[in-house]
């Protein structure tokens, strides 16, 4: 890893360690009309002050800054990187267009946002969740920084060497990652985690037993979990998992209705005797 | 007055500290949960309660600044007040749910309304090259939001907690144990929730893989992690072998000699990935 930064001077490994810090505050004063912007130039500003000598060049780089940007946290540095390095190629060529500079930026921010969204939102967060979770009913007080730990540890390394790398690779090598399709190669990879988690998470925390028995002269018969479970140990769980995704996917029907539906039929079951 | 100091608090650095520190987690129920049951002299209840609402919370995420639900509030209010009333479960869900709607809202009307107007005068700042003002609004503003967001829960401590237990002891106990059977199936929603954002019809067996090695092998959580990676490992093996093979193919059908560059650049990349 430390091949990353072996071309990069001094001074460069200082601006981009000041990136790196200031970048976790991209969102702090997030709007709804430019979102991070205030964040991300706020993240520029060691760059834009080193590469740029004269005051008007300065405050163009710093209009241009300001500018839209959305994208995951964990991949914002790798893109604030890349940037950086177009910044200082405008400072050193007049003929270097600085249009290209956001238009890279905005083109490389959707495809990372969804990369590290699933990477990171849906298979990370959700390991750590699921280990932290089974601890905490255990009462192991752990938990919390076992969640914490997990979970950052890779996402803060990811922002530390991605902005290196992105500030070392300049916007030339990203096209080719692309083209080389080495991205779905690694989205796919993650995904199969993700999904066996999920997998996993729903047999261990969906919980969903029936109580009713059939009875008859006094005797019970047929105990319905009971038989429900030689069937298909989780049968229930799973079927109600899958509904609930048909349901989100194929209906587009909201969450909050679902979460709404969801209570109103358990009480009712319980009401009933059922559950 | 000390338990409403201490929610507010709470919500302050961890919902708040999360846009301030961006991407860490802090304000997920698993860490929320515990910290409030520390201040609270009930770190047990805590733990358990923020790791039950982690798990009904796992499918809300905030993606692009979308999201369904704030879960940082509601586990804060739902675990003081479970604290504060000695219940379980059965009285953090029926407070939670809607919080979370609630605190949504009132998040986005403070992002719309109060920190909105701003982007202009963030434009005006950079156009002046005015690097100070930008920092100190890009603070300035993390810190109004946050502290306005935490004015919420301070109140809710102060006044709800009488009329919420009032409410609350109305409930006959058939509906509580509904909402207890509620609060076990709702993962299911948010498993439906993860599963939109991973699922893919080629990986799509995964998931039951996943399901199985728990509901019959037993195997905990971590384990069926390691195993993900493992089958995550040989699959994109595999991928990259393919897609080595079939640019082979395709290089040589367009020109012979742009067959072995393309070979030892990949064979580099391939160096550089596992170093």
């Amino acid at each position: 890893m430390s091949k990353i930064s072996k071309d990069m001077t001094k001074d460069e490994k200082k601006l981009t360690r000041q990136m790196f810090w200031r970048s976790f505050t991209l969102y702090s004063a997030v709007t709804p009309a430019k979102q991070g912007a205030s964040g991300f130039e706020y993240s520029m500003l060691p760059f834009i002050n080193k590469f740029y000598k004269k005051e008007q060049d300065k405050k163009d780089a710093m209009v241009r800054q300001m500018s839209y940007f959305n994208t995951n946290l964990a991949m914002a540095p790798f893109v604030m990187g890349v940037t950086a390095s177009m910044e200082k190629q405008n400072s050193e060529n007049d003929d270097f267009n600085a249009e290209s500079i956001n238009a890279i930026k905005t083109s490389l921010m959707g495809p990372l946002a969804g990369i590290g969204d699933s990477i990171f939102w849906g298979v990370l967060r959700v390991i750590a969740a699921g280990i932290a979770i089974s601890l905490a009913k255990t009462g192991n007080i752990a938990a919390p920084f076992v969640f914490l730990l997990l979970f950052n540890i890779p996402v803060q390394l990811v922002r530390w060497y991605g902005g290196q790398l992105g500030y070392t690779l300049g916007s030339n090598y990203i096209g080719e990652l692309y083209e080389k399709g080495l991205i779905n190669i690694l989205t796919k990879a993650a995904s199969i985690v993700g999904l066996m988690m999920v997998g996993a998470m729903t047999s261990n925390m969906v919980k969903f037993d029936l109580k009713w028995n059939m009875v008859m002269g006094g005797k019970t018969i047929l105990k319905s979990q009971q038989m429900l479970d030689q069937i298909f140990v989780g049968i229930l769980p799973l079927s109600i998992t899958l509904l609930c995704f048909w349901l989100l996917k194929k209906k587009n029907v909201s969450i909050n209705w679902l979460i709404l539906g969801t209570i109103v039929i358990a009480v009712v079951l319980a009401l009933l005797g059922i559950v | 007055m000390y338990e409403a100091f201490a929610v507010a608090i709470v919500v302050f650095l961890t919902v708040g500290g999360q846009e301030l520190l961006g991407f860490t987690m802090l304000g997920r129920p698993i860490v929320i949960g515990p910290l409030i049951g520390l201040l609270l002299g009930d770190v047990k209840t805590g733990l358990m309660i923020g790791a039950s609402l982690e798990t009904i919370f796992m499918g809300i995420v905030n993606i692009g600044g979308a999201s369904a639900a704030e879960p940082g509030l509601a586990s804060a209010l739902a675990v003081a007040f479970a604290i504060i009333m000695h219940g379980g479960l059965g009285v953090a869900l029926p407070l939670a749910i809607p919080l979370g709607i609630i605190g949504l809202q009132i998040k986005t009307l403070i992002y719309v309304v109060i920190v909105g107007p701003f982007a202009s005068k963030f434009d005006s700042m950079a156009a002046k090259g005015n690097q100070k003002g930008i920092v100190r609004l890009h603070f300035g503003l993390w810190a109004l939001q946050w502290f306005i967001y935490s004015l919420i829960p301070f109140f809710a401590m102060l006044f709800g907690s009488e009329a919420t237990q009032a409410v609350l002891k109305m409930i006959p106990n058939i509906i509580v144990h509904g909402l207890s059977v509620a609060g076990n199936v709702l993962p299911a929603v948010g498993m439906a929730m993860l599963m939109k954002i991973l699922w893919d019809k080629n990986i799509s067996a995964f998931y039951f893989l996943g399901f199985l090695m728990v509901a019959y092998l037993k195997m905990p959580l971590i384990a069926v992690a390691v195993m993900g990676a493992i089958i995550a490992i040989i699959v994109a093996q595999r991928d990259y072998q393919l897609h080595n093979l079939s640019q082979k193919v395709s290089s040589k059908q367009v020109a012979t000699q742009a067959a072995p560059t393309t070979e030892t650049k990949d064979e580099q990349e391939n160096d550089d990935f596992f170093d």
